[in-house]
């Protein structure tokens, strides 16, 4: 057949006729739509069988109960335990991203061991065998050479089996370096030690309180056990009892509070001092706790009283003077303080990270004793750590018992700090200065539930000081920034793939304690740090081994806790109900027994120093937190990095708040790029202009800044850390700073 | 070369000249059809376009392409209905012109959807309530009017023309076009309409919604009108640009002062329309909102008062008082300068009604939103211009588009 | 209409957010994102671009040092009724596909991703920014698909996506009342998980038709106006373009009660 133009042309046009009319096109055109809504990229959860595990969630201090949702074997959701003591079905937008952290990029899934330089980010795998048996074989050298105490471990807590376990384990090996990341705790302890005479934790009735009186406690903005205090700040509201908050910047609490009271900040000790001037002078304090169970509080022989301080040097001018209260304020206020049915008075600023100035949580606490308000219901009681503990007696050998003689590095319990604990704040300063006088090289270092490296003020120091450890072994579950810097990673199970304990959730007002339990089996070739250290011990046989009578971590953990394990096991969390704050007859343990007012002197009223001088650093840097961001050892999974305001972090650039009068003074505008120094460091910050903070005060959150972890957080802002520094306590050792003095120009 | 398929009794460039330049437009197009590519195979992250400016460039480029297309329908309209026939000598151009102009808009339409190959679900789904379906319906089948509007053209070739089958087709085209031009300049009345209807309708957005009447809101009514009053002054900006590149005369003055001259009265009472709306948006429907006038015009870098100013004055008022007088019309500099103002004025219309509407804050707590287009969405929206110079020059050369050229430039033997 | 319908009461389901209580702690927005399935990329700061179903916006009222105030406004789909709260609203009338849909027995305005095409008109439409275009793939890397859930699918690039008061949550609800043969479900058997997450206890859910429910308690919807609350210290946002939301804030602070609308200077402080 000829074709021509003609019929080429028909067939043409029949073709395209027949094939539009033909279901061919319309098929192809559903299919491939029905594709797009199926794209083998766009992922399909598996269904299957659901059931819920309850446990603990141990990503900070809080102790909140969960309740993980699972679907097979997989978990899908964490929620908020409801009737759960501490946290009654709320939870944090932490705990609620706990899963990401779970299956998330940042694991460490296998023991790793460095093969390039330090921090380079080489590592080779090693088996647990091995790992165990070369630091066992090192721990081995050490002591032969008599130089156990030049081992020392860093723990996030020093509560709870774990920490007691590696402790124990430190003790019998022969060192005394067993340090904790510091926080108010520790000032509050050394508080209640000094004014009451107990070892004691405080506990905090906010939710019972009508009137409560914050130095600059975030109470929602992540203090004490967040979900709790969130809670209490609700049933505050709903009860009609008041909050008045005493900080320099417009906080969330700040905000919510009934009112906020901005004051020069490290003055809060004087404004203390004046609060108590009103009422002493007014005599609205409780007569029959000042008159029969305080001591120090007329004058002694030769010694000036409280009372007798307050009159003669916290006059209400000199005080407005130092801390920039109002006189007026300062009166009314410190009458209805006193005047409120269960009034309380706390501190420890924002999240309570920094420990703080031992003398103005003094100060504080005797508000507390004007008022009469310690182990009441609405006040602060003294709660004994639960006492489950209780392991057979140690023996140290010759060698343990001789290193355990040493000097701990951080000076903890020498005789300058007696009654201080830890002092991590000082270990790097102490590391880095060298082996002048008594102190020694630190040979091995272990960190289990810590970061220390991205944590401490400072983080230029602390990381020198670890550059100077021959041998730092992690025990993170995560790639932090001190595992990056670690010799060895030893990788724990996450907490929601092990058995711990967490004693005595912060701030809670009856010993309790709460268990974390597997709520899935473990991912990878994770082992828990109680496991490792059995296994160490094991290795280093003799006294060392005969120490640890457990096979594993989980039998230790069941047979310490005792009866209480079927309790922890199916509630997740046991409480001494039967507790109860020891009436103010038996509540004193101190030489007078009684609550004993300190000696003020006429220091005391100044506000607390910190680093800089004013003409080279006219601004004063003041980190701040918030429950939008985590800032301890855990790094932030990515839905909490997205909860960040786009004027605290955009891109990878961080936002230094300032009151716009500031600002304009150093000729700055909203989004300029400025770059800030302070004495410890320089980095380039954008500006966000805020009316909330006090002019000449400028302030960067805590929690950006990582190093370390996936690129959901990494190179993300600036860590506050680089660019501040801790400020000795002269009487604990703590770290007193809030701040730092810094400038900021153009850039 | 191609000289058997030129059209016969006119002259054209050498083909060497002719290809050279669909060569350089050609490379403009393929750029812009691999911008198209990356957005439909990377996504519409390709974009500059986010959560609070979903409708950006793309949108304001399709309703500026179809208000300027109107020229299309409003000349069939006049033509076939109204009767004017001198306007046969033009109407030609205005079909290619809306042809290209309605085609751009659809392809513009399947790159701005997050999913392509579902878009015919505004089809199969589709939801009567909604503006945007009505756009879809009527503009695919305006589309479908103006393909068989431009076929008898395509058809009149030399060489098509030749085939009895297709000669005999494009006479019976001619016969029904009468038809097809009232349903298009019906379908085009609405789907103008409901571009309008688009914005109007928003009553979450305080600066794009109007009162109306029955579901319609005055926008609907005002886009309409606006297209057909400045439509033709796209046809005639398009016919004057063939004009001066191919330095021949190709409509006849008198064609051309009519649909100025109706243009011009249609803009001119557009105008007043627009400012009575204007006027009773300000007053009574922005305020019974919470909102000035001032609030919709101030606090950012771009959107001031200046915007009004230009879209109704410079652009409105001062073609139309041109375009309506004879003297206006006859003044070279004059006309050209009111149909290019028309141009920018309908344009700015649209921009208004598309990015100023995404721009201008609601809720009292957030703040303007300014954008800027990624090269992507400046490589697709040139896309089309490209397409439509490429299809005009071939339209031009071998295609009789203008049917009085041959008498206007006689070939000399 | 099948039966199971005619002897269920028509519901109106609703949220009080009460500001006093609020934190600004972000709780709601992460369990919406672990709850729902909720995609993130490794930059989440441009916050034109981040999916957030739950935002919360932090407002000041603009005074100095030392009177600065803020307020935290959390800010879900407000489920808007529409114009005389027929079911119209903003988004749900101008949606070409019915890819979005307003269910009048329970008030709630659905999304429906494979019926979406992207036109993003519905964005164009709603005044509160509360839907969010899918501008990418969404990747869960390594492990993390693990973690989704099997009652919320994962949305595909190319289509809008927002709050959907966790629908799911509802229908098992139900599913569980009915395997007990109740037609009626609890006030506490259906709850959001924003609600359930919040640690200050500030948001409430239930049924805005049932006086018995708490957040009919709270702001006792004016049925005459489309539900306007008649407790003076609740208020919706834009109440004036009658959108008709179903999330009530409530605020005793009256600088954060006028933020919540738009109005001339000097005008009444009254809304018409
Ligand atoms: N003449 C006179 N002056 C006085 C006193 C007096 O008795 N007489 N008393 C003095 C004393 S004791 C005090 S404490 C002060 C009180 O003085 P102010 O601090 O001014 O206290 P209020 O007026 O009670 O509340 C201040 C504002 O807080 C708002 N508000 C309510 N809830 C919140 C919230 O959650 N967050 C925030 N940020 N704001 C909220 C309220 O709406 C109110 O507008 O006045 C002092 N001045
Ligand atoms: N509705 C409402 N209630 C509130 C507040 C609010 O804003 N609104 N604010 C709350 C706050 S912040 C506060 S501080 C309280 C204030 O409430 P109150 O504690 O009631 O304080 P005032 O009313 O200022 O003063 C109390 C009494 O002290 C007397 N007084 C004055 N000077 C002296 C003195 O030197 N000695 C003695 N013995 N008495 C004296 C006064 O005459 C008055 O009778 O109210 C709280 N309650
Ligand atoms: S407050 Fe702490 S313990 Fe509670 S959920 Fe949040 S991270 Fe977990
Ligand atoms: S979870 Fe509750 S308190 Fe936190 S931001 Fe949301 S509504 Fe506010
Ligand atoms: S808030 Fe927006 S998305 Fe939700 S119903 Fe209203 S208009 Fe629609
Ligand atoms: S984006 Fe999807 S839901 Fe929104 S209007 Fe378009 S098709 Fe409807
Ligand atoms: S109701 Fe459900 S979907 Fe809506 S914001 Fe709350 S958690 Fe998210
Ligand atoms: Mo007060």
């Amino acid at each position: 057949m000829k074709i021509d133009r003609r019929s080429f042309l028909s067939l043409g046009v029949g073709a395209v006729a027949g094939l539009t009319l033909s279901p061919l096109p319309w098929k192809m055109m559903d299919d491939s739509s029905i594709w797009t809504q199926m794209w083998p990229w766009t992922p399909v959860p598996e269904d299957g069988e659901v059931s819920y595990v309850n446990s603990t969630c141990t990503l900070c201090p809080g102790g909140c109960g969960i309740l993980v949702r699972k679907v097979n074997e997989r978990a899908v959701k964490i929620e908020g335990l409801k009737g759960h003591p501490v946290n009654d079905g709320g939870i944090c937008i932490l705990g609620l991203s706990g899963l990401q952290l779970l299956y998330g990029p940042t694991r460490v899934k296998t023991p790793l061991k460095r093969v390039g330089k330090r921090g380079e980010g080489r590592w080779e795998k090693i088996s647990w065998d091995k790992a165990i048996s070369e630091v066992a074989e090192k721990l081995k050298n050490l002591r032969k050479e008599n130089k156990p105490h030049t081992v020392g471990c860093i723990s996030g807590s020093a509560n709870g089996t774990l920490p007691k376990l590696i402790e124990r384990f430190l003790t019998v090996y022969g060192s005394p370096n067993f340090m904790k990341i510091p926080s108010i705790q520790d000032s509050y302890e050394l508080t209640l030690h000094l004014t009451q005479g107990v070892q004691a934790l405080a506990g905090v009735d906010i939710e019972n309180s009508d009137f409560v009186l914050s130095f600059g406690s975030g109470i929602i903005d992540g203090w004490g056990s967040p979900v709790r205090m969130f809670k209490a700040n609700s049933a505050l509201k709903k009860s009609g009892g008041r909050l008045v908050q005493i900080e320099p910047r417009l906080s969330n609490t700040a905000a919510k509070a009934d009112r906020w009271i901005p004051i020069n900040p490290g003055t809060e000790a004087a404004l203390a001092l004046g609060l108590a001037h009103v009422i002493v002078k007014k005599s609205l304090y409780h007569k029959d706790f000042i008159e029969n169970y305080a001591s120090g509080f007329y004058d002694k022989t030769g010694d000036n009283g409280f009372k007798r301080f307050v009159l003669d040097e916290c006059g209400l001018d000199k005080i407005s003077k130092i801390t920039g209260v109002d006189k007026t304020v300062m009166e009314t206020l410190a009458k209805n303080f006193a005047k409120a049915k269960k009034p309380i008075a706390i501190s420890g600023r924002g999240q309570g990270k920094s420990p703080g100035s031992l003398n103005e949580f003094m100060a504080v606490h005797a508000l507390n004793a004007l008022v009469g308000n310690i182990n009441k219901k609405g006040g602060i009681s003294a709660v004994p750590e639960p006492d489950f503990i209780n392991w057979p007696e140690l023996e140290m050998d010759a060698i343990a018992a001789k290193g355990m003689q040493k000097e701990r590095l951080d000076g903890a319990g020498s005789n300058k700090f007696p009654d201080t604990g830890s002092l991590l704040n000082r270990f790097a300063q102490s590391i880095n200065s060298g082996e002048t006088g008594k102190k020694y090289p630190m040979e091995v270092l272990f960190v289990a539930g810590a970061n220390p490296c991205y944590t401490m003020p400072d983080t230029k120091t602390t990381k020198k000081a670890f550059g100077k450890i021959p041998f730092v072994v992690s025990f993170s579950p995560y790639m932090d920034e001190t595992a990056q810097n670690a010799d060895l990673i030893l990788p724990n199970h996450t907490c929601l793939e092990r058995y711990e304990d967490m004693p005595a959730p912060v701030g809670l007002t009856k010993p309790v304690i709460c268990l974390s339990k597997p709520v899935v089996s473990p991912l990878f070739d994770t082992k828990q740090t109680g496991d490792v250290i059995i296994a160490l011990a094991k290795a280093l046989s003799g006294n060392i081994s005969k120490a640890f009578v457990w096979d594993s971590y989980k039998t230790c953990l069941e047979k310490t806790l005792g009866s209480k394990w079927d309790v922890l096991v199916e509630d997740g969390i046991w409480v001494d109900n039967d507790f109860t704050a020891p009436a103010w007859e038996n509540a004193f343990d101190t030489p007078s027994a009684k609550f004993e007012f300190y000696a003020l002197k006429t220091d005391d009223i100044n506000p607390v120093k910190i680093e800089g001088d004013d003409n080279s650093y006219p601004l004063v840097l003041m980190p701040y937190d918030s429950v939008r961001l985590a800032n301890g050892f855990i790094g932030d999974p990515p839905f909490v990095v997205k909860t960040v305001s786009d004027t605290v972090l955009k891109g990878k650039d961080s936002f230094v708040e300032i009151n716009p009068e500031t600002a304009k003074s150093c000729g700055l505008s909203q989004g300029n790029y400025a770059v800030l120094s302070t004495p410890k460091g320089t980095a380039m910050v954008k500006i966000n202009l805020f009316e909330g903070i006090m002019p000449g005060i400028i302030a960067l959150p805590r929690g950006l800044g990582h190093t370390a972890y996936d690129k959901y957080l990494a190179n993300k802002g600036l860590n506050v850390n680089d660019l501040i520094g801790p400020v000795e306590d002269s009487v604990s050792g703590l770290d007193t700073a809030w701040g730092i003095r810094a400038k900021l120009s153009k850039a | 070369m191609d000289s058997a398929l030129i059209p016969e009794g006119v002259k054209r460039c050498p083909l060497w000249k002719f290809a050279l330049g669909i060569i350089i437009v050609g490379v403009v197009l393929l750029w812009g059809v691999y911008a198209m590519f990356l957005c439909w195979f990377k996504g519409l992250n390709q974009t500059n376009m986010n959560d609070a400016y979903g409708f950006a460039i793309w949108i304001w480029a399709d309703l500026a392409v179809i208000a300027l297309g109107g020229g299309a329908f409003f000349t069939g309209f006049l033509r076939y209905i109204v009767g004017k026939d001198e306007l046969k000598n033009i109407i030609n151009c205005t079909i290619v012109i809306g042809f290209i102009c309605y085609s751009s808009a659809l392809l513009i339409l399947a790159i701005d959807i997050g999913q392509p190959l579902r878009g015919w679900f505004i089809f199969w789904h589709a939801n009567v309530h909604s503006m945007l379906t009505e756009v879809a319906f009527c503009l695919s089948c305006y589309f479908a009017v103006l393909t068989i509007e431009y076929l008898p053209l395509i058809l009149e070739n030399r060489q098509t023309d030749k085939i009895p089958f297709f000669h005999n087709l494009s006479h019976n085209l001619h016969e029904v076009m009468a038809v097809f031009a009232a349903t298009g300049a019906f379908l085009s009345f609405f789907h103008q309409g409901s571009l309008g209807g688009v914005a109007g309708v928003l009553f979450g957005r305080p600066f794009a919604f109007r009162e109306g009447v029955l579901i319609w809101p005055w926008t609907f009514f005002l886009f309409t009108w606006s297209a057909a009053a400045y439509g033709p002054c796209f046809s005639l900006l398009v016919t004057r640009i063939i004009e001066k590149i191919t330095k021949k005369q190709l409509v006849k003055q008198n064609v051309i002062e009519l649909l100025a001259k109706i243009s011009g009265w249609m803009i001119a009472t557009y105008i007043v329309a627009k400012i009575i709306d204007t006027w009773y948006w300000a007053a009574v429907t922005a305020p019974s909102n919470g909102f000035t006038l001032l609030d919709f015009y101030s606090g950012n870098a771009l959107y001031g008062i200046w915007i009004l100013v230009l879209e109704i004055v410079i652009c409105g008022i001062v073609p139309a008082c041109i375009l309506i007088t004879e003297k206006g019309r006859k003044n070279k500099l004059a006309f050209t300068t009111a149909i290019i103002l028309g141009v920018v004025g309908v344009s700015l219309n649209r921009w208004v009604m598309v990015l100023q509407v995404m721009a201008v804050p609601v809720l009292p707590f957030e703040s303007w939103n300014l954008y800027y287009p990624s090269w992507q969405e400046v490589a697709t929206t040139v896309l089309p211009v490209a397409y439509g110079i490429i299809l005009i020059m071939i339209s031009y050369r071998y295609l009789p588009i203008f049917p009085q050229e041959k008498e206007l430039n006689p070939i000399e033997s | 209409m099948n039966k199971e319908h005619k002897d269920t009461k028509t519901k109106k389901f609703g949220m009080v957010i009460d500001l006093d209580l609020c934190t600004g702690c972000g709780a709601c927005m992460v369990a919406c994102m672990a709850e729902n399935n909720v995609p993130f990329k490794e930059d989440e700061s441009n916050k034109l671009d981040s999916i957030t179903w739950m935002r919360v916006y932090k407002l000041t009222n603009g005074k100095s040092f030392p009177d600065t105030d803020i307020c935290y406004i959390p800010r879900p789909c407000q489920h808007c009724g529409g114009i005389g709260d027929h079911g119209h609203s903003p988004c749900v009338s101008v949606c070409p596909a019915t890819a979005t849909d307003y269910d009048h027995e329970t008030g709630i305005v659905s999304q429906i991703y494979t019926r979406c095409f992207g036109c993003r008109y519905c964005m164009a439409a709603c005044p509160y920014h509360a839907r969010y275009f899918n501008w990418w793939d969404p990747v869960w890397p390594g492990d993390m698909k693990e973690s989704l859930s099997p009652n919320v699918s994962p949305r595909m690039r190319g289509v809008v996506e927002k709050c959907s008061f966790c629908f799911h949550r509802y229908q098992q609800a139900k599913d569980r009342a009915y395997a007990n043969g109740r037609r009626e479900i609890e006030e506490n058997e259906y709850q959001t998980a924003c609600t359930q997450a919040c640690p200050a206890g500030a948001i409430t859910f239930g049924d805005l038709n049932n006086p018995e429910h708490q957040v009919h308690k709270l702001v006792n919807p004016d049925p005459k106006h489309c539900g306007r609350p008649k407790n003076p210290k609740a208020f919706r946002l834009l109440e004036r373009l009658q959108t008709n939301p179903k999330v009530y804030y409530i605020s005793s602070r009256e600088w954060v009660r006028r933020a919540g609308d738009n109005y001339i200077k000097n005008e009444s402080k009254q809304i018409a």
